[in-house]
């Protein structure tokens, strides 16, 4: 895996 | 500390009611605090791993460079921003 930008998204 | 700017000295760590849990019905790992919860993308969840109240961000980050093969510097500032927008959520403790 490469790294990228570490994201969270809300759960709604 | 949530409203001053985060540096790689600082030490993060998950705050009491707030847990790494992984949801099998939408089969991603989630990050669940008090009334809200953040789905997390596989990078968001590595760097999750690894904060356990003791190192701080630069130690964490040199980890993640060695293990991703990419550059520190670049892997330090993803990760103070990913944490800083967790701690204005007080999803993460730094000290």
């Amino acid at each position: 895996m490469t790294w990228s930008k570490p994201k969270a998204l809300e759960v709604k | 500390m949530t409203g001053a700017a985060v540096t790689a000295s600082d030490r993060p760590c998950l705050p009491r009611g707030v847990r790494l849990h992984y949801d099998a019905v939408r089969e991603t790992p989630v990050l669940l605090g008090p009334e809200i919860a953040l789905m997390l993308d596989p990078i968001g969840k590595a760097v999750l791993d690894e904060v356990d109240g003791a190192r701080d961000i630069a130690a964490i980050s040199e980890d993640l460079a060695r293990r991703y093969d990419a550059p520190r510097d670049m892997i330090e500032a993803d990760v103070i921003e990913f944490l800083q927008g967790l701690a204005v959520r007080r999803l993460v403790d730094l000290s």
